[in-house]
């Protein structure tokens, strides 16, 4: 009988597991990668092109095809542990162009979704959250634009959380069902004391 | 006229909080076009696209969802005027009607503060709106300019998460694309095409409060370039890349001490002088960069 197995099981189970492996490698941070971004990286072939349309790419060494194989081969460390995960400006740029029909952008969004679970996270992106938890918005109203709102003739606060402030409430809610507040207060406290 | 096409408006952060401008001229400039924009009380922000979903994608997708299920209770579509909050709110909406799985996750979260989503509005861009023959459409727009803004060259910068990723958005062409330009030039105005256009304002993704120099070395490739062509001003479609042109102009000179003086405007501003709205009505001392000199040339 014609078979595509090898007579020692070992060998099989190794050579049917048609990913590259090292010893950094995580099978799993691919499988979540993937799960989280809605795209399959590991059909990238490293053509380039989403690093040759990247605005972040020429003024600095973050590489995002080197991130969709580091994903590709679960390079856990490597790729969560570097600032430049962090530079990409989210322009959808690579993934309109990328000829495979991936979402290089979106892979890089599930890599920071995994490097917050590690509290791998700039601060910045943390005090968005704090704002939020304290007004509805991440950018709040300030007495310089209400003066010039009144002259406009608009209410001096918009009609957002900032004139209906019973409505934070529901935010605190869905916020503190991912104990996001929490977290973020945390990790800012640890960061800046 | 009386106003046939009414929408939920949805403010964001920024325009309210920084170029309240925008917001005022965006309500005076629809009616006047038949489209009547009315508050979304207790909406926050989208919330911020670039923040929320680097740190996790459910928690962007239950805050925008509260947003949008406040403009389901008024049985209205929304509007809205920034891309940022266009990719939060648009995207999510379309995501949570497609994805059950989703949807069920979000509700979830919603039900404790007694909300749920049911994928009932569509949610819209004012700039498509403006561009849609159906709605408004560039003739219509023509017709109602009082003060055309003659004798000014305007660089469009689209932004990127109105048109981008190509596939979760409808409106056409993400590499050369020309209707904003149709709309800037039904004002009276002349546009110019710049080397990079599509290019990325610089601010997206987190970046600008991550690494201010590294975003505003992108803005400056773009100033330059719109410079190059010949550009009088730039006009966009989103608060938040306003933001990086305009108060970003200032940061460039104290980093690197280049000096452009580069008006920046949202599209409702351009469109709100040309139907002969004051300057003092669209709160324009509120820019970074003094409006002044642009006035002159087009007033």
């Amino acid at each position: 009988m014609v078979t595509k197995n090898y007579p020692d099981p070992k060998l099989n189970e190794k050579l049917r597991d048609r990913y590259y492996r090292r010893d950094q490698s995580n099978p799993e941070f691919t499988k979540e990668t993937e799960k989280l971004a809605g795209s399959m990286a590991h059909m990238c072939y490293q053509c380039g092109t989403c690093t040759g349309g990247c605005p972040s790419a020429p003024r600095s060494t973050y590489r995002i095809r080197e991130f969709m194989r580091r994903g590709v081969l679960g390079l856990e460390e490597e790729a969560l542990t570097d600032p430049d995960l962090w530079l990409c400006t989210t322009c959808y740029s690579c993934t309109d162009r990328c000829p495979r029909d991936l979402a290089p952008t979106d892979v890089i969004m599930a890599m920071r979704n995994l490097a917050f679970r590690r509290d791998i996270i700039p601060v910045n992106f943390l005090k968005t959250v704090t704002a939020i938890y304290a007004s509805g918005h991440g950018v709040p109203n300030n007495d310089v634009n209400r003066a010039a709102r009144e002259k406009l003739g608009l209410t001096r606060d918009p009609p957002t959380t900032h004139m209906y402030p019973e409505y934070i409430k529901g935010i605190r809610k869905i916020l503190d069902h991912y104990n996001l507040k929490e977290n973020a207060d945390r990790i800012i406290k640890e960061r800046e004391g | 006229m009386t106003a046939e096409h009414k929408y939920a408006f949805y403010l964001g952060c920024i325009a309210p909080n920084r170029y309240p401008g925008s917001e005022a001229a965006s309500i005076r400039t629809s009616k006047k076009l038949g489209i009547d924009l009315v508050p979304l009380e207790g909406a926050s922000c989208c919330p911020a696209p670039g923040a929320f979903g680097s740190i996790d994608l459910n928690v962007w997708y239950a805050m925008a969802a509260r947003n949008i299920v406040l403009a389901e209770q008024k049985g209205l579509d929304i509007a809205l005027i920034c891309n940022g909050c266009y990719k939060s709110i648009y995207e999510v909406n379309h995501k949570l009607k497609h994805n059950k799985e989703l949807r069920e996750g979000v509700n979830e979260v919603l039900k404790e503060i007694d909300m749920e989503f049911k994928g009932t509005i569509d949610v819209w861009h004012l700039g498509e709106l403006l561009y849609d023959p159906e709605i408004v459409g560039v003739e219509k727009i023509r017709e109602s300019i009082k003060v055309p803004l003659k004798g000014v060259k305007i660089a469009v910068h689209y932004g990127c998460h109105l048109l981008k990723p190509k596939k979760e958005r409808h409106l056409g062409s993400t590499e050369n694309p020309m209707w904003v330009e149709e709309l800037v030039e039904a004002l009276g105005a002349e546009t110019v095409q710049y080397r990079n256009k599509m290019q990325c304002c610089g601010a997206g993704g987190g970046v600008r409060g991550y690494d201010l120099t590294h975003a505003l070395d992108i803005t400056n490739e773009k100033l330059t370039n719109m410079v190059e062509a010949g550009a009088d001003a730039v006009v966009d479609l989103c608060p938040f890349c306003q933001l990086q042109f305009d108060r970003g102009q200032i940061e460039i000179e104290e980093k690197f001490g280049i000096k452009y003086d580069m008006p920046v405007f949202h599209y409702a501003e351009l469109l709100g002088l040309a139907q002969g709205m004051n300057p003092s009505e669209l709160a324009l001392d509120l820019h970074a960069i003094n409006t002044e000199p642009f006035l002159k040339k087009v007033l």
